[in-house]
């Protein structure tokens, strides 16, 4: 024991042992999980992984033809090409607001972060009832300013931007915080200096503070871009998928090639790949982009 | 304090390695004994208010045994991913409750249940056998009932009174029905006549089967699609499609909703519905729903118990002696599966059960056991096609999706639901 610990009681050494706990869970919950799923892809697996026949790449070759997966990803483009921009922009315009820390502001930080710690269930269930085209709360008051029935979660053409802004009210706060950190470390004689030439609050945030906040602004682009590529829970709880299949993101329709119907996990895995690359491919762009700027 | 340091990060390593270790070696079952008898799992999804009488009755269950069994219960709203990934490792549950229909996913994974009625007093001429034969594959048992789901049609006795109709009486035929509906549409209330969701498969599956048959037969040992042409499933959608474009049916997903709300005068659903309406204060009546041209037809999803494999001889025996103390009655004459059908309004599988007095008058416990009991089970397909859940999942949604939002003629919609079944039934011809 003395031994072991005179070896580890070294700088170099004990590294290792404080990566070791992060590491041993990526590898468990992250590594091995991926690997099997690309094992996965070129087999046809049932739920319960009794039988499996080796297929090669026959499953993508079906995801290509399968018009519901092209469909899902063309509406999982649509979801991302509308929460992402307004909610990395949205945030970053709410964080200039609340970004000095008096008593008003960090309210509001308090409110913006509420629904982050909710959960998505709860908020699903929420805001199905507060839109529901009959007794829903919101659509009783447009009817009652004269905006007639609006069937918000029923309309093929509108339900993809209801859950778009469900997604961005529900998240935006994180961003919005992360935000306020990145704008709070930006020296204060950026700021007086430019008072000093006269620039005026709109000039400093876009001269000073947004160059300032650039890698956070890329971070955020980031996840948020991964994010809304992978959205589930929110479509699961409120659409579901519908109307006519107008919301059914790729891992909605993943999860229910997965678990619910004509279960096939080697089906699904592949389509988890096909996602995966996806993702892969738009964030090293991101990546590669952000170092450039940097 | 640098040595303090590094121990607490070497000891946080052990920690870590310990837990993953004991977390991949478990057991291939989830069944402990302990010192005095055995302690059996048992996975479901009622995550309901039904659930919170289920714990209490298998706390009861606990307390009352005198052979030493403990039954530890996992209620999981993803029950279907639980229980799939934990097969797919060698292990899960000793019992699970499920439909019926998940013996064709996890057939492999079940028991044979049929020596329960030689192993226990329970006895096999007590259940209704339609029900039997639905959980059941040749002669293999692989589920014993719990509960049976059907449709029933419920109707608002206010918004009828509203709108000139007798409360007492509900439509008999779905002429009726369609004609009532477009009497208590009252627009300027937000009040729909009919409520039918679109996306409720199941109760559409069984709407179809009334008007049309089964949308999957066996001839000559083939299985069949009868989508394309068939005239029933026709005149359903044809009319269905009316009533949603005339705003007589709301296009909504949650009719339920509505209904427990007083805004939707008939809806047809199962036994779960009276729920919402009781703790609303909605006046209504209950009734079976209308029988269409295929003829008398019986159409229900049975929940019911089975032992999987994970299980030994003595946990199956135990999860014999929890399923045999749910349908036994005692001094007082009254049994779980009595108070579970009195508590959520699910009819009952027993003629026992249906004998009591307090089942009997119960007026809704009434109507949903006048069902003939005889009239085929079968739910949308032959009870043996292992397809279902991608009809139920894949083509009757796609039906009802273009039917509700598309112009595509009924006919046409038809012809293509034709064609992704033929598809789904090369994998089984």
């Amino acid at each position: 024991m003395k031994k072991m610990i005179q070896y580890w009681n070294h700088p170099s050494r004990s590294a290792y042992l404080f990566l070791a706990p992060s590491v041993i869970l990526l590898i468990l919950f992250s590594v091995i999980p991926l690997v099997i799923a690309f094992g996965l892809s070129l087999f046809d697996v049932s739920i319960t992984m009794d039988t499996a026949k080796f297929i090669g790449f026959h499953n993508f070759i079906e995801a290509f033809q399968d018009s519901r997966f092209t469909n899902s990803l063309k509406v999982t483009a649509i979801f991302t090409g509308l929460e992402v921009p307004i909610q990395v922009l949205g945030a970053l315009v709410i964080a200039a607001l609340i970004t000095k820390n008096n008593k008003r502001n960090k309210i509001f930080r308090g409110i913006y972060f509420l629904p982050v710690i909710c959960s998505a269930t709860a908020i699903g269930i929420m805001w199905r009832m507060i839109l529901h085209s009959n007794i829903g709360f919101i659509t009783a008051v447009l009817q009652s300013m004269g905006f007639g029935k609006i069937n918000f979660l029923n309309t093929p053409g509108l339900t993809i931007f209801v859950v778009a802004f469900l997604s961005i009210w529900r998240s935006f706060g994180i961003s919005a915080i992360i935000y306020v950190t990145a704008i709070q470390q930006v020296s204060r004689s950026f700021y007086e200096a430019a008072e000093i030439d006269g620039a005026g609050k709109i000039l400093q945030f876009f001269h000073i503070t947004a160059p300032s906040i650039r890698p956070t602004f890329w971070y955020i682009l980031m996840t948020r871009f991964a994010g809304a590529l992978q959205i589930f829970d929110i479509i699961y709880i409120t659409t579901n998928g519908g109307p006519n299949y107008t919301t059914e993101s790729t891992v909605t329709y993943i999860y229910s090639r997965a678990f619910s119907s004509n279960s096939n996990m080697g089906y699904a895995s592949a389509m988890s790949v096909i996602l995966f690359v996806i993702i892969m491919a738009v964030t090293v762009l991101m990546y590669r982009r952000m170092n450039k700027e940097g | 304090m640098k040595n303090w340091k590094k121990l607490l990060a070497i000891g946080t390593s052990i920690t870590m390695a310990i837990s993953m270790a004991a977390c991949g070696g478990s057991s291939k079952d989830s069944t402990k004994k302990n010192e005095k008898g055995t302690t059996i799992s048992f996975w479901n999804s009622f995550t309901g208010s039904d659930g919170d009488m289920l714990v209490e009755l298998v706390d009861r269950f606990n307390k009352e045994n005198q052979d030493g069994i403990t039954v530890e219960m996992d209620i999981s709203p993803d029950f279907d991913s639980q229980l799939s990934t934990a097969f797919a490792a060698n292990t899960g549950p000793t019992f699970i409750l499920s439909s019926s229909v998940a013996r064709f996913t996890y057939g492999d994974h079940m028991q044979d249940l049929s020596d329960i009625f030689e192993k226990t007093d329970l006895k096999k001429e007590d259940f209704i056998q339609s029900y039997l034969d639905y959980c059941s594959e040749g002669d293999m048992l692989y589920f014993v009932p719990f509960q049976v789901v059907g449709d029933y049609m419920y109707w608002n006795k206010d918004l009828f009174q509203e709108a000139g109709l007798d409360p007492e009486t509900p439509p008999a035929t779905w002429e009726e029905m369609k004609n009532y509906a477009q009497k208590i549409t009252n627009e300027n209330k937000n009040v729909y006549g009919l409520g039918i969701s679109y996306e409720s498969s199941y109760q559409v599956a069984r709407i179809l089967q009334r008007f049309g048959g089964l949308a999957v037969t066996e001839e000559n040992g083939i299985w069949k699609a009868n989508f394309a042409g068939n005239k029933g499933y026709e005149k359903f959608l044809t009319n269905y499609k009316e009533l949603l474009h005339n705003g007589d049916n709301p296009v909504e997903a949650d009719t339920d909703s509505m209904m427990s709300a007083g805004q939707i005068g008939i809806t047809l659903g199962g036994p779960w519905v009276t729920a919402g309406l009781d703790s609303a204060g909605i006046n209504y009546g209950i009734s079976l729903v209308p029988q269409g041209e295929a003829g008398d037809m019986n159409p229900v999803e049975v929940i019911g118990f089975s032992v999987t494999t994970i299980a030994s001889e003595k946990e199956k025996e135990a999860a014999y002696k929890f399923i045999e103390w749910w349908n036994k009655e005692n001094e007082e004459g009254s049994s779980p599966a009595l108070e579970w059908s009195l508590a959520n309004g699910f009819p009952a599988y027993t003629y026992s059960v249906q004998e009591k007095d307090s089942y009997k008058q119960n007026e809704k416990l009434k109507v949903m056991s006048s069902t003939n009991p005889d009239a085929p089970s079968d739910f949308i397909v032959d009870t043996s096609f292992e397809g279902i859940g991608q009809i139920i999942n894949d083509v009757i949604p796609e039906i009802m999706n273009s039917v509700a939002f598309e112009d595509t003629a009924i006919p046409e919609i038809l012809e293509k639901a034709q064609a992704k079944t033929d598809k789904i039934l090369e994998q089984y011809n």
